[in-house]
C-alpha cells in the first residue's frame, strides 16, 4: 500500500475531506476528492517544471489547503514531500531563516513550495540553500494535466525533521511502506464498530510527526474528515480546540503534554459553555514526557464538561519509528507507580515504593513492534532495570537522508536505538529520561549545543564548560531546562555574580528558550570522558543524585531558581531545588 | 490612536496575559529583555490582535523585535501616521 492509492480510492464517502476552522471558528470543508483535483493539478505543474521521481520538495505553509495542494501534488508527482515549519510570529527572524536554510541544505530540496507571503521571508534562506528550482507559490506553478507518477512501496514518501536545530538537524527519511505499516498500526485501535464512526480533531503543526502520520494519514486512508486548527489559533486561545472537538464530535484528538496544561491555565468558564467533551474517547498525551500532576488537573478540571478520564491515553514514539511505538490500554484510566529515586538514580533500578517518583505508564508496544531494554554493552536487561529503549517494528525510517553515520549509531541490526532511557515494569514501559542528547521542551526539539554555544562569549564563563539538559522533574507540569556553566579561573566575584542573568539573557536571545535553572560550577566539576568530551546525561544524573557538588569554597554554588520570571509561566515547580 | 496609547494597551496586554509587572518601553526588546519565548511571543500576538481589533500581518512588516516596532505597526494598521 502507498498513500498514493489512500488518495485515489478517498472521496467515495460524502463525510470524508478536511474541515479548517479559523479564528473566528468558522470553518471551511473540502472533500477528499476535491483535494486530489486540486492536487493532480499541483503534480502537473511539479512535473512541467522538470521535478522528478524521488526529489525532494520543501513546504512551507501554515495549516490550510495550500499545504496538502502541495504535500499531495509532490507526493502524486513521485517526489518526496519534506513539511518545514513557516515563520515564527513577533520576534526575530534570522533565527528562523538560519534553521531553515540548514534544513533545506539537509533535506536537498530542490524546490521550496510556500505561500506569497512566507515565500517574502524566505528569500535569504532559499539564497543560501539554492534549490535549484527556487521557491515558488502554488499559483506559480505552469498549469498541465499530467498523470501521476507511479511510486513503489519502497520508495521514500516524506522526510520529517527529528530535532529543529540548527546544529544537527535530522532528516528521518519514511518509505511509503513504513507509513502504510504505521497507519495500519494506528487504525487498528478504532475498530469501526458499534455504531461510533470516529473522527479526528487536531491543531498539531502538519511538519509534526503526531499531526501529519497520526492525523492526517489515518483519517485520509479511512476517507473520513479530519478537522484542523492551526498551531497557532490553539496557542493562542486553547478553548478552541475544545469547542471544536465538542462541535465536530472529535472522537480521537492527540497532543503533548504541555497543551493539556495549558488548557488548565488559559480555558476560562466563558470560553466552556455549552462544551460537551463526552464524545472525546481517547485524549492521546506523547511527544514530550507526560507529567501525571498534568494529566490529573487536565481530568478535574474539565469534568464538569463530560470528559471522560479514562479518555487520557499515555503514548511513545518517535518520527524515526515514523510515529508511535507504545501505547497504554485505551479506555482504561492512566497507570502512574510510584518507584524509589535514589534506586534510579544511582542503581538504575526500579523498585516500587510508596513515597517514590511517580512515572506514568506509557504502554505495551504497538501491534507489529518489539522493544529491548539494553545496558550501555547492549546487553538485555531484565524487567526493572533501566536503560536503552530499543524498537523493533514495521515503520521504522529507511535512515538518516544523506547522514550514514547517524544511520549506523540510530539502527542497530534491525533495531532502532530511540536513545530514551526506561525499564519495563509488568510488561508497560516508563521512561525516565534520555540518553540521547536532546532537549525536548513543549513538543519541540533543540540540540543542547544550540544552548550551550550562546553562553560561550559571556565573561566568566569557562569555554567550552556549558552543558545543557532538559528533564521532567516531579510534580512539575513540563520539562525543564537547566544549563549548568562553569566559571573560568579568571572570572571576578561581579563577573560570577552576574552569570546566571547574562546566560539567561544569552539563550533567550540565540534559541527563544528561557533555561528554568542556571547553575554555576566551579572550574573542573563538570563529568567528562575520557577523551574531555562533557558528559551531558551523567551531569543531570549527578545533579539529581545530589552529587554535582562544586569543590567549595573557591566558588559559591550558585543556583538561580528564576521560575518567576522564567518563560515557563505555566510551570510549578516544588522539585529538587538545591539553594544556596 | 496616539503611540502612547497604543504603548499603554500593549502594557495592559503584558500585564493581563504574561504577567508582565514592570514599565514597558519602546526600546524593550521582545525576546531579549520581556523574556517571551514562541508560545509567549504567539500569545502577546494574539492578545493585541484582540485588544486593538487588528490583524497583525507581521511577515509583511517585517521583524517585530521590539515593543516600539509593535506599537509602530498597531498603529499602522489603525490607520495612524507618525
Amino acid at each position: 500500500m502507498i498513500i498514493n492509492d489512500w488518495l485515489a480510492a478517498a472521496g467515495q464517502h460524502p463525510e470524508g475531506g478536511l474541515r479548517f476552522v479559523d479564528r473566528s471558528e468558522a470553518a471551511t470543508w473540502l472533500g477528499w476528492g476535491e483535494v486530489r483535483e486540486r492536487a493532480l493539478a499541483v503534480c502537473g505543474g511539479l512535473l512541467s517544471l522538470g521535478v522528478r521521481k524521488g526529489d525532494r520538495v520543501a513546504l512551507v505553509f501554515p495549516t490550510g489547503i495550500e499545504f496538502f495542494e502541495g504535500f499531495f501534488g509532490a507526493l502524486l508527482a513521485g517526489a518526496v514531500p519534506v513539511p518545514l515549519y513557516p515563520p515564527v510570529r513577533l520576534g526575530r527572524m534570522n533565527e528562523y531563516l538560519r534553521r531553515t536554510a540548514r534544513m533545506l541544505e539537509r533535506s536537498g530540496a530542490r524546490l521550496v513550495l510556500a505561500d506569497s507571503r512566507v515565500r517574502r521571508i524566505l528569500g535569504e534562506a532559499v539564497a543560501q540553500a539554492r534549490p535549484d528550482l527556487g521557491c515558488r507559490t502554488i499559483g506559480d506553478l505552469p498549469g498541465s494535466a499530467v498523470a501521476p507518477v507511479p511510486v513503489e512501496p519502497s520508495d521514500l514518501a516524506v522526510i520529517q525533521f527529528s530535532s529543529g536545530t540548527t546544529v544537527d538537524p535530522k532528516p528521518v527519511a519514511l518509505s511509503h511502506r513504513a507509513i502504510a505499516a504505521q497507519v495500519e498500526i494506528l487504525s487498528g485501535f478504532w475498530p469501526e464498530t458499534s455504531g461510533l464512526r470516529h473522527s479526528c480533531v487536531s491543531w498539531l503543526p502538519l511538519y509534526h510527526d503526531m499531526g501529519l502520520i497520526g492525523c492526517v494519514f489515518p483519517a485520509l486512508a479511512r476517507d473520513v474528515t479530519l478537522t484542523l486548527l492551526g498551531p497557532e489559533l490553539f496557542v493562542a486561545r486553547p478553548a478552541l480546540w475544545l469547542r471544536a472537538l465538542s462541535r465536530y464530535r472529535g472522537t480521537i484528538s492527540p497532543a503533548p503534554n504541555f497543551a493539556y496544561s495549558l488548557c488548565v491555565t488559559r480555558v476560562s468558564e466563558q470560553e466552556m459553555e455549552g462544551v460537551d467533551l463526552s464524545i472525546w474517547r481517547t485524549a492521546l498525551t506523547g511527544a514530550e514526557p507526560v507529567a501525571p500532576s498534568v494529566l490529573r488537573a487536565f481530568r478535574d478540571r474539565f469534568a464538569r464538561w463530560g470528559f471522560r478520564p479514562e479518555a487520557l491515553t499515555p503514548v511513545y514514539g518517535l518520527s524515526e519509528a515514523a510515529l508511535a511505538v507504545t501505547f497504554s490500554d485505551l479506555d482504561r484510566p492512566f497507570r502512574g507507580r510510584r518507584f524509589d529515586r535514589e534506586a534510579l538514580a544511582r542503581d538504575r533500578a526500579a523498585l516500587e515504593a510508596p513515597a517514590g517518583r511517580e512515572i506514568v505508564s506509557v504502554g505495551r508496544p504497538v501491534p507489529g513492534f518489539r522493544l529491548r531494554i539494553v545496558d550501555e554493552t547492549e546487553r538485555d536487561l531484565p524487567e526493572g532495570q533501566v536503560g536503552r529503549v530499543w524498537a523493533q517494528g514495521p515503520s521504522l525510517m529507511d535512515g538518516y537522508l544523506g547522514d550514514p553515520e547517524a544511520t549506523v549509531r540510530a539502527l542497530r541490526g534491525g533495531w532502532l536505538d530511540t536513545g530514551d532511557l526506561g525499564f519495563l515494569h509488568e510488561g508497560e514501559l516508563y521512561l525516565t529520561g534520555r540518553a540521547k542528547e536532546v532537549i525536548i521542551l513543549r513538543g519541540r526539539n533543540y540540540a543542547p549545543e544550540e544552548i550551550e554555544l550562546a553562553v560561550e562569549e559571556i565573561p566568566g564563563v569557562r569555554a567550552g564548560c556549558a552543558v545543557a539538559v532538559s528533564w521532567l522533574p516531579e510534580d512539575a507540569p513540563g520539562e525543564v531546562l537547566a544549563l549548568f556553566v562553569e566559571s573560568s579561573r579568571e572570572a571576578t566575584a561581579s563577573e560570577i555574580e552576574a552569570l546566571p542573568e547574562a546566560c539567561r539573557e544569552a539563550v533567550l536571545g540565540a534559541t527563544n528558550l528561557s533555561p528554568d535553572q542556571v547553575i554555576v560550577l566551579a572550574p573542573g566539576t563538570l563529568p567528562r570522558t575520557s577523551s574531555g568530551k562533557l558528559r551531558r546525561g551523567e551531569t543531570l544524573r549527578l545533579h539529581l543524585a545530589g552529587e554535582l557538588t562544586p569543590p567549595a569554597p573557591v566558588t559559591p554554588l550558585r543556583l538561580a531558581g528564576a521560575m518567576a520570571r522564567s518563560s515557563q509561566a505555566y510551570a510549578r515547580m516544588r522539585w529538587d531545588r538545591r539553594e544556596e | 490612536m496616539s503611540d502612547e496609547a497604543i504603548l499603554d494597551g500593549v502594557a495592559e496586554v503584558a500585564r493581563a496575559h504574561l504577567g508582565w509587572e514592570d514599565e514597558l518601553t519602546p526600546e524593550m526588546r521582545l525576546v531579549e529583555d520581556l523574556r517571551l519565548d514562541s508560545i509567549r511571543l504567539l500569545t502577546l500576538a494574539a492578545e493585541v490582535e484582540n485588544r486593538f481589533r487588528v490583524r497583525l500581518d507581521e511577515l509583511d512588516e517585517g521583524s517585530i523585535e521590539t515593543v516600539g516596532d509593535l506599537v509602530a505597526v498597531v498603529r499602522r494598521k489603525l490607520g495612524g501616521t507618525e
